[in-house]
């Protein structure tokens, strides 16, 4: 009860056609099992819920609104009120001169 | 590998540094998946010249480790534990046991016979 070899061939050539395979009738390893893999990159990237509803989102959504940030205006406020009393951040050096005239000397 | 990371914090669950990383890894892994394939079947096909399938394995080998799947962790999204996490609801085995007696979690039910 032996099929002879042509006509498997035959089926196996018909049957690549049918399901898009590659006709490989000896086997060799064409490493098409790895072109036929699914991505999986989007579902591993996405598991982690996103960061949604903040602020700038919010401005950038309805421009035509005004939307307040009261954190953002508390520290403003904080920063204000620092300067005021001499508190606040120090100037930026522009020049290599400027920046070295405080460091310590050795 | 800080190279990698969102400047802006681009993830709205439990935060800490670990969570983080694991989503840098997560992201850069995706955005380099399509590559490291090419290069695995480059590595994989027998018929192709014995030069190019060995200059694509060392290729796929100096690839940054942030690339590879291995690197990835479930974490869990409301604790930021990484071990005991249920992959299915992506929390830790507390947070899962609290959430589920809380009913957030639909169609979790304590066990009672």
């Amino acid at each position: 009860m032996s099929v002879p070899r042509p006509r498997v061939l035959a089926l196996m050539k018909l049957q690549s056609t049918i399901f898009a395979t590659t006709f490989n009738p000896s086997a060799a390893r064409l490493g098409t099992s790895i072109l036929g893999q699914r991505l999986r990159g989007p579902a591993i990237a996405s598991y982690y819920p996103p960061r949604v509803g903040t602020i700038p989102q919010l401005r950038a959504l309805y421009p035509e609104r005004e939307i307040l940030d009261d954190r953002e205006e508390d520290w403003l406020e904080h920063q204000q009120i620092a300067r005021s009393r001499g508190k606040g951040n120090p100037k930026k050096k522009t020049s290599a001169a400027e920046s070295k005239k405080f460091s310590k000397k050795r | 590998m800080s190279q990698f990371r969102a400047k802006k914090l681009d993830i709205g669950c439990y935060i800490n540094i670990r969570n983080i990383r694991d989503h840098t890894k997560r992201k850069v892994f995706a955005e380099n998946e399509p590559e490291r394939q090419a290069l695995r079947y480059l590595i994989r096909n027998t018929t192709l010249p014995q030069r190019v399938r060995a200059q694509a394995q060392i290729q796929l080998a100096q690839m940054h480790c942030y690339t590879r799947y291995t690197q990835v962790k479930n974490r869990c999204i409301m604790g930021g534990k990484g071990r005991g996490i249920f992959s299915d609801f992506r929390l830790g085995r507390y947070q899962f046991r609290l959430n589920a007696l809380a009913g957030n979690l639909p169609g979790v039910k304590k066990a009672s016979w």
